[in-house]
């Protein structure tokens, strides 16, 4: 639940890189490791966007996937999905991202 | 037409950057923060307890609590005579950097070590820095081996996990080994404890672990 903070902070920050432009569409990037579900992101911004300058964006949320590779193989992962096995030798996966929660772009309208 | 603007920012870079000041402060002050994550009812303010008690007379600690109601934990650990500030979220699942920092400004200036005990949820305060030092996840042999499987992202980012309510053991039907196994698969290399913190078991190895972690971190200050 707290994908309403974190909306809250996403649309202040809209509106500041927005300055007078009407925002169409806000873009963020989520990780698999992020702890954040897209869904109550997409939720949450339906709601808490009403009186912003996001009042009639579109909220874009782009799954970031995991890299990674293999303690046991060494074979190097890449992920859709998260998961804990290397397909390959069941050996453990290590992982170099999946925490992303980012606000990657805007589209603005003008006049 | 519609322009694009190309931003790549972290969604909480407040939060960062308050937390970054906060950890900078502690710093300054020399002391050194652990920040406690649970599920509710695993027995972290319990851990706490026993732990603030064996540290008495080794380091100066204090405790920040966060709950989303009541200062009872926070006069659990005042009877101990040790200084704490309560923070109360009234419904936010989770404590963030600014209120952190509030709470810092409250304690006094002289702490070795710095307990925060976050809101009871293994989700939310996951996606929140704080400025601590260590992060340490609480899990209970009553909640079942596999919490390490359903919150992974909170297992992943801890620094060590503590199995606490091993007393339970006879009782639960709790593997302790595929618990073990569980958080090594979410968390390969992660450090685990074995507590009961209503009979001290496992108590010592995790105290030894916070003060060689707090020798470490001065040290590397210097």
């Amino acid at each position: 639940m707290h994908e309403a903070s974190i909306v809250r902070e996403l649309l202040e920050t809209a509106g500041a890189r927005a300055g007078s432009a009407r925002v169409r569409q806000v873009r963020v990037a989520v990780g698999q490791l992020s702890g954040v579900s897209p869904d109550a992101l997409t939720f949450y911004f339906e709601i808490l966007r009403g009186d912003t300058v996001g009042a009639q964006a579109e909220l874009e949320v782009d799954l970031v996937p995991l890299h990674g590779r293999c303690l046991a193989c060494g074979r190097p992962a890449t992920l859709q999905e998260l998961a804990w096995s290397c397909a390959e030798c069941a050996g453990a996966l290590v992982f170099d991202n999946g925490t992303e929660l980012n606000l990657t772009s805007l589209v603005v309208e003008h006049g | 037409m519609g322009e694009l603007i190309t931003i790549e920012q972290k969604i909480l870079s407040k939060n960062a950057d308050i937390a970054a000041d906060n950890q900078r402060e502690l710093d300054r002050r020399g002391v050194f923060a652990v920040g406690l994550l649970s599920a509710p009812g695993s027995g972290k303010t319990a851990l706490l307890e026993r732990t603030l008690a064996a540290l008495a007379g080794r380091a100066r600690a204090g405790v920040i609590e966060g709950d989303v109601q009541t200062d009872r934990d926070a006069r659990r650990i005042a009877a101990l005579d040790v200084p704490v500030v309560q923070i109360v979220t009234n419904g936010t699942c989770h404590l963030e950097a600014r209120m952190v920092q509030e709470a810092l400004s409250r304690l006094p200036g002289d702490l070795d070590l710095l307990f925060i005990e976050n809101v009871g949820n293994l989700v939310c305060p996951g996606s929140y820095a704080l400025g601590e030092h260590r992060r340490v996840v609480v899990t209970s042999t009553p909640e079942g081996e596999d919490k390490p499987l359903k919150y992974p992202a909170v297992f992943r980012s801890a620094d060590a996990i503590v199995i606490n309510k091993i007393d339970l053991l006879p009782h639960v039907p709790y593997d302790i080994e595929q618990a073990r196994a569980f958080a090594l698969q979410v968390h390969p290399g992660v450090l685990v404890f074995e507590t009961s913190a209503l009979t001290g078991a496992g108590l010592p190895a995790w105290i030894d672990w916070l003060l060689a972690e707090r020798r470490g971190s001065a040290d590397a200050r210097q």
